[in-house]
């Protein structure tokens, strides 16, 4: 079993409250570590922009390009629930290797303010599903464009759109994530 | 907070249900996290839906609580004032200090000296402001301020035209829409009561067309309209107009219920065509002032006019500009002209954000009680004041907006007394008040300056004595919310942090001082169940409580002004003649040409056409900030690092002065100046830069603010009606 995220651009704001509720539940401090972000995607020229918004938090890949990239086997790949998980105390560092963010597409793999601070990234709230709770961004967002459960029932629910506006299918790592994207047009009509 | 906390099981902590309640516009439910006294982690309403789901200034409130900059303790001032020196002291000292000038003043100049002024705060019932006015009435009285920072264009236009400011729609309501045009609003930024953005992504799902009129393509524009049309600001009475004159010419109005429900449409009637003034205000008319297309204002009146219901929402954004009573007044006439007043689907033109929702269906006992100001029941009512259902509003007989210069002048400038004595409870003087250079001098111009707040703001470094106040989850208190109909209660999570106190526990120390020996006869729990007691909708207060949300379960949306539609004989509006009055005799009464008693559009100073545009030809609007509500939450880090606080500009006005993304820039005219990165965009119209209100002025040794404080270049002016001109400023925008 794969366990994925769903997300509305559609219905997206841009408000990231998905980013500080992750912050405040996995008591990360402010700073450059961020399991969660939200990135706005400008285009077009005036009067015809377009903007969408893009929450990305580590898409757990079928295939994740960080877990054979780490030196020391400090990232492994849940087999129960294809989740991707950090061993901060095995992981070297920043200062000294960094691989496994070079191999990542999505910046999912996060370091702290601190000296050789080690790597932690986004668990889908893995302690959360153990209580039958969403993950804490699905939880709380606002516009309720978030939902993480089984790949399957997602793309069921959902359809299988693997590629939104600011992010292209990765085919080789396949992460476990499906979109609605924004059309990507203008709204101005005259 | 705690970085161990993770290490111990979740089980032990105690869940505690509160309402995050603060100045944003909403109104959330929080589920505290806590253990050994201390708030650990957030989460938010996973109960039934309508969900109450809080936004990133709740889920940050764990940082609010536990700020590094937090007031622990009453303090006194020991350098210069505005200097921020400060030395502790205890409650006693303060309070005693502060009775002894409360009472020296009172003495020597008399109660008016005294200037007391609020602001929202954490919006709740109990614990607020109010607390602290009804210690100055019982005192003798104080002088207070008239009109809002956010909507008085908007009051004046409703109680002109409806006679109450109740003309809003509970949120729900926009799914029987089959048109909804956001006009210069923007709730996925200023949330404008919780859920209303989910509801307009409900109503774009639906296939409800939206469409946005608003300087900048905002998120709200980009996420949920169909069609963006920018425009100049302080012109939008202009276009309004001209879809009027459209809707007129091809007899694409309702006239069976201007008829039956309005006076004066043949009066505005004749301004629209021209026959009054021999300027017919044609879209080409209005092309000229607002820089919309005609094609474009043609084609949306003939689309609102056909397609109903449709529920034009005004933003209370473009009211806060010169003449923003015409803008309001002009979309009451527009809702009445196209029959859309009282009707599922429709809007009645109001303000989009209610005073107090839609009043008509909440049911709650009151508070404290304070007995009548006499400084202010006892003067001459002021200019331009018009009632509110048959009751004369009396606070206050000088507007906010001209505050400082009150302050400064005196009886000498025309005031009706000298002040000597700052009260400030809950506001960010002079961070939220227009042109900062003059509230600084009129600050540095008092006797003694009081301030109760949470936090070392850019107001409180004013302060003579400086008092710590509590945040929302350190007392029980109750929120509510209108248009997405909720009560919420506050619940107390822990114990007041450091020495801070709530304003009542505060109030009843202070009235002790003063003499007063009945200001208070309850405890927090005793007025709380008497309030609860007095409403219809809430059966058990314990149960209110413990769930600390009781959501409203109405039977259908609420509707503004349906009863009168419905039965207008025996439910006549709330205005002289009993209609809705595009036509006000009440206005035409007050005999000002700058308040024409039918909406008229009337060219703002510091326009685009002002001689001033020479030096300064950029107009600057103060909008919302996602990370902040005003100016509350912009100290806290995990909201600081996610916007930056940056003037946006169209990329064509930067290329013109050589300005790259993310130069530093001065902002500036004859007020002040702000010095700020550049944010480069093509979402906002050339001519017009934005500074999101509400960042700390932060001024250096020459008194260039640092912080990005836009209120350092607004004039401190307001409209006729009494709206905070906010967004009618002149600037100029240099590399740095």
């Amino acid at each position: 079993m794969q366990l994925a995220f769903f997300f509305d651009q559609t219905r997206c704001t841009g408000c990231y409250t998905c980013v500080v509720a992750c912050k405040d539940w996995h008591d990360v401090p402010a700073g450059p570590a961020s399991w969660m972000r939200v990135a706005t995607i400008e285009r077009g020229k005036y009067p015809h922009p377009f903007v969408a918004f893009l929450s990305t938090p580590c898409y757990h890949c079928a295939e994740p390009a960080c877990v054979p990239a780490c030196p020391v086997d400090a990232i492994s790949k849940r087999h129960q629930d294809g989740i991707v998980v950090a061993d901060g105390d095995a992981c070297l560092g920043k200062d000294t290797c960094q691989l496994c963010l070079e191999a990542c597409p999505y910046q999912a793999p996060q370091f702290g303010a601190e000296d050789n601070a080690k790597m932690q990234k986004c668990d889908l709230c893995l302690e959360r599903w153990a209580e039958g709770k969403q993950p804490i961004c699905v939880a709380g967002c606002p516009m309720r464009a978030l939902d993480a459960g089984p790949l399957e029932e997602l793309e069921a629910k959902y359809g299988q759109v693997s590629q939104a506006v600011g992010l292209t299918h990765n085919d080789k790592l396949r992460p476990s994530v499906v979109f609605k994207p924004k059309p990507e047009v203008s709204t101005l009509r005259r | 907070m705690s970085s161990e906390r993770n290490n111990r099981p979740v089980e032990i902590e105690e869940v505690v249900y509160a309402t995050h309640s603060s100045h944003c516009g909403g109104g959330c439910l929080l589920k505290l996290h806590v253990r050994d006294g201390i708030v650990t982690r957030i989460e938010t309403d996973d109960g039934e839906e309508p969900q109450y789901r809080a936004c990133l200034r709740g889920r940050a409130y764990r940082q609010r609580v536990y700020a590094p900059d937090r007031l622990l303790y009453p303090m006194k001032r020991v350098g210069n004032r505005g200097e921020g020196k400060f030395k502790r002291i205890s409650w006693d000292e303060a309070l005693d200090t502060l009775a002894r000038e409360l009472s020296r003043v009172k003495q020597t100049y008399g109660p008016a000296a005294i200037l007391f002024k609020w602001s929202g705060g954490d919006t709740s019932v109990l614990h607020n402001a109010m607390c602290h006015y009804k210690v100055l009435n019982m005192m003798g009285g104080c002088s207070d301020v008239w009109g809002t920072f956010s909507f008085d264009g908007g009051l004046f236009a409703e109680l002109a035209t409806y006679g109450t400011v109740d003309t809003g729609n509970t949120r729900d309501d926009l799914l029987h829409s089959r048109l909804i045009i956001m006009w210069g609003w923007d709730p996925a930024n200023t949330i404008q009561n919780t859920n209303t953005a989910w509801y307009l992504a409900q109503a774009r799902k639906a296939g409800i067309r939206i469409v946005s009129i608003d300087p900048r393509y905002t998120d709200s524009t980009a996420i949920f309209a169909d069609q963006w049309i920018p425009i100049i600001p302080g012109t939008d009475a202009a276009m309004l107009i001209a879809m009027a004159f459209v809707i007129v010419s091809e007899n694409l109005h309702d006239q069976k219920f201007l008829d039956t429900y309005t006076i004066g449409f043949d009066q505005f009637k004749h301004y629209i065509l021209g026959t009054e003034d021999s300027i017919p205000k044609t879209p080409a008319w209005a092309e000229a002032i607002s820089g919309v297309p005609a094609s474009t204002i043609e084609s949306l009146a003939r689309e609102y006019a056909t397609t109903k219901p449709a529920a034009l929402i005004a933003g209370i954004g473009p009211g806060r500009t010169a003449y923003g009573e015409q803008y309001h007044r002009a979309a009451m006439a527009l809702a009445a002209m196209t029959g859309n007043v009282g009707i599922h689907g429709g809007s009645s033109g109001g303000r989009s954000w209610p005073t107090a929702g839609p009043i008509a269906y909440f049911s709650f006992g009151r508070g404290p009680r304070s007995p009548r100001n006499p400084v202010e029941y006892d003067a001459p009512p002021r200019k331009n004041a018009i009632p509110s259902r048959g009751i004369a509003m009396r606070r206050g007989q000088v507007n906010v907006a001209k505050m400082s210069d009150a302050i400064l002048k005196g009886r000498a400038g025309g005031y009706p007394t000298d002040y000597k004595l700052l009260y400030l409870v809950d506001t960010n003087y002079p961070n939220q008040y227009l042109n900062i250079n003059k509230a600084v001098q009129a600050l540095k111009a008092l006797e003694f300056v009081v301030a109760f707040e949470q936090f070392m703001t850019a107001g409180a470094r004013f302060a003579d004595i400086l008092l710590p106040t509590v945040t929302s989850v350190e007392k029980n208190d109750i929120a509510l919310d209108g248009a997405t109909g909720f009560y919420g209660y506050m619940n107390k999570a822990i114990d007041p942090v450091g020495e801070s106190r709530s304003h009542m526990a505060i109030c009843i120390d202070l009235a002790a001082r003063l003499g007063i020996a009945d200001y208070n006869d309850k405890t927090e729990d005793e007025w709380l169940r008497e309030m609860v007691a007095g409403s219809n909708d809430i059966a058990d207060y314990d149960t209110f409580k413990r769930d600390g949300i009781h959501k409203l379960r109405l039977p259908e949306p609420h509707v503004a002004f349906k009863q009168q539609i419905a039965d207008l004989a025996n439910n006549p509006f709330y205005t002289p003649s009993g209609k809705i009055e595009i036509y006000s005799q009440q206005l035409a009464d007050m005999n000002d040409p700058q308040i024409p008693p039918i909406p008229k559009y009337i060219e703002t100073w510091e326009s685009r056409n002002d001689p001033l545009a020479e030096k300064y030809p950029l107009q600057l609007v103060t909008t919302h900030f996602k990370r902040r509500a005003h100016s509350q939450y912009d100290n806290l880090p995990w909201l600081r690092e996610l916007q930056t606080q940056a003037i946006w500009i169209s990329s064509s006005d930067a290329r013109a002065r050589g300005i790259k993304d993310g130069d530093t820039v001065r902002v500036f005219n004859d007020r002040g100046e702000t010095v700020i990165p550049a944010r480069l965009t093509e979402r906002i119209m050339p001519g017009v830069v934005d500074i999101p209100q509400g960042a700390w002025y932060d001024p250096d040794d020459k008194g260039i603010d640092r912080g990005g404080c836009c209120n350092v270049l607004t004039k401190d002016e307001h409209s006729p009606g009494g709206a905070y001109c906010s967004n009618t400023t002149l600037v100029q925008v240099e590399k740095a």
